[in-house]
């Protein structure tokens, strides 16, 4: 009866196992397409179909589209719209997140869903304000124009997190701080920054992949190409060169690989950010 | 050395100041940069543009006419293609309760068994979902391609010459179409949340219901459904949330097209406000997602509140 029981549960297994693998490859299909599109020309492709091998890898498709589509511009600016967005915005929202957690006063729940809700608020709803602010400053279609908004978006979520993460913190920490003459400021510098790295490195990894990623705000509020952002000329790219599938197959991966790699390599702690507080500790 | 003691404290350092922040301000000092920061940028933004949901306003000009009500009426009694955007977003608000959902709570009980190269299963039926949704759509389009793409050369391939067709530039299968494109790149979501509120059930409920004589299905049935309870409220809401915010795929795979047949709100508010410059109209749009959203947002955010 043991083996009858064990051999069920080994079938059980592989059925499940042989319909992942199935499903994975699937999954996988449409990455594979855009590599066998990206590495070879244009009339090898057309004349053979996506799913034949390449007859010659064209490397140089990869070197063509990078330097046709602009794409050098588009990643400075991604990039330096990362480095300063995402320490300001994780910095305001940790400040925040630590009277929330930590302290005791009147209204902290009230302020803590007043950011919250920000959960819900579809970006839709502040983009005609938001480009109108922006050209009375006098920065719409500069890069600078896109910290406010991605900062007050990223807001939400970047709090929440924080806030559960600070309440698991022991408060004897922070009161031997306390008495050892720390103001609220350096117990907050000093003891939760530092014991909180985790939480934040994590916050910090989503919210790279975040702004990679954006797309509306970017579009509305720039239209100058040299503050464009990577899926802001992808597209734009893509207009352009929408005939030349080879091309525009390597434009795409170009725009897809750093999202590819650091999801890789870093997933373990980015996986366990985003479902934080989805499920009670 | 024995003067090192686990726990010693340093000799307090008394700082004589000018003046003292009183103790009762400084959670809001705290508080202040965020709140100035969210107020400035989304909660101002978001008001201003339901007054302007009530004008008549091309977005540019200084003059701006009053007009009541007139943009909402307009969107619900008038606007055939603004009635069509919200009945899109319905049916994909249906779609992404139903399927993405059901799918990845499938895989989430498949991988949860620590079956072999799980963790790389979880890894590709992740990955689509930290791709920017520009490429997303952009690939899809490809493979959507009438002539050259990997759907139609598939189906032909395997004797279905009849199923292919333009896909995204047919008016009835567009929608679907890019909804496909969709559960490939949002099925990661629920699947991790799954994951998770899986892994958060105690396994002695589930030997306990096994010594109790519950077969497979029961023991789903009683003890990982109820076990999730918090987890769907969270995974439901975000696809109703998300169904409602939809713009990415749509914009960049069909334009809103062929005609206006995959006008959704998000890119219906998109045309109105940036290229046929009513920015009232457009406005109006805008705060009927906010309202959906919002009001369908109230379970999650409480839910989010607690603990």
């Amino acid at each position: 009866m043991m083996s009858d029981v064990r051999r069920q549960r080994r079938l059980e297994q592989t059925v499940i196992f042989l319909g992942l693998l199935a499903l994975s490859l699937i999954w996988l299909t449409p990455f594979a397409t855009v590599v066998l599109s990206a590495i070879r020309g244009q009339g090898d492709l057309l004349a053979r179909g996506v799913f034949s091998l390449p007859k010659k890898i064209a490397w140089s498709n990869f070197a063509e589209a990078w330097s046709t589509g602009d794409f050098s511009i588009y990643f400075r600016n991604s990039l330096l719209l990362i480095a300063m967005k995402v320490p300001l915005g994780i910095f305001i929202a940790a400040l925040a997140a630590y009277p929330l957690a930590k302290l005791r006063f009147r209204f902290s729940g009230a302020i803590f869903i007043f950011f919250l809700a920000g959960l819900a608020v579809p970006v839709q709803v502040t983009l005609q304000p938001l480009l109108v602010m922006m050209k009375q400053l006098g920065i719409a279609n500069s890069l600078f124009a896109l910290v406010p908004p991605y900062v007050a978006f990223g807001l939400p979520f970047q709090i929440f997190v924080l806030r559960g993460f600070f309440r698991l913190i022991p408060s004897e920490l922070l009161e031997a701080a306390r008495l050892d003459g720390a103001s609220e400021w350096t117990a907050f510098l000093r003891v939760m920054l530092p014991l909180s790295v985790p939480a934040l490195a994590t916050l910090c990894i989503i919210d790279v992949l975040a702004t990679w990623n954006e797309f509306l705000i970017a579009l509305v509020l720039i239209s100058a190409k040299e503050s464009r952002t990577v899926p802001v000329g992808l597209l734009q790219f893509q207009g352009e060169y929408s005939s030349q599938y080879t091309l525009l197959m390597a434009g795409i991966l170009i725009s897809i690989v750093p999202v590819i790699a650091i999801f890789i390599f870093l997933q373990r702690y980015f996986v366990a950010g985003l479902t934080a507080g989805a499920v009670k500790g | 050395m024995s003067e090192i003691t686990l726990g010693a404290r340093r000799p307090v350092i008394v700082r004589r100041r000018r003046w003292r922040i009183p103790v009762t301000a400084i959670p809001y000092l705290f508080l202040a940069p965020a709140t100035l920061w969210y107020a400035a940028f989304l909660v101002y933004p978001m008001l201003q543009s339901l007054y302007v949901s009530f004008f008549d306003w091309d977005g540019l000009s200084p003059t701006m006419t009053f007009v009541g009500l007139e943009n909402y009426i307009n969107i619900f009694a008038v606007d055939e293609v603004a009635r069509l955007a919200l009945w899109n977003n319905i049916l994909w608000t249906i779609g992404a309760l139903a399927l993405p959902t059901f799918f990845g709570l499938m895989l989430a009980l498949a991988l949860n068994r620590r079956a072999p190269a799980s963790t790389l299963f979880r890894t590709i039926f992740y990955s689509p979902a930290v791709l920017p949704l520009v490429a997303v759509g952009l690939i899809w389009a490809w493979m959507y391609n009438p002539h050259f793409g990997v759907v139609n050369v598939t189906l032909k391939a395997v004797g279905l010459r009849s199923w292919a067709n333009g896909w995204l530039s047919n008016y009835e299968m567009a929608l679907p179409a890019t909804f496909v494109t969709f559960i490939w790149s949002h099925v990661g979501f629920p699947m991790i949340f799954y994951l998770a509120g899986l892994q958060a059930i105690s396994k002695d409920y589930y030997e306990a219901a096994t010594i109790d004589g519950a077969n497979a299905f029961q023991r789903f049935r009683h003890v990982t459904m109820p076990g999730l309870a918090e987890t769907h409220v969270i995974v439901l809401s975000l696809a109703v949330i998300n169904g409602f915010k939809v713009f990415d795929l749509v914009y960049t795979m069909t334009y809103g097209g062929p005609g206006r047949s995959t006008q959704v709100l998000g890119t219906w508010m998109y045309f109105q406000t940036f290229q046929y410059y009513h920015a009232g109209y457009g406005s109006a749009l805008a705060w009927v997602i906010a309202a959906i959203v919002l009001v369908i947002a109230i379970p999650y955010i409480r839910r989010m509140s607690r603990g």
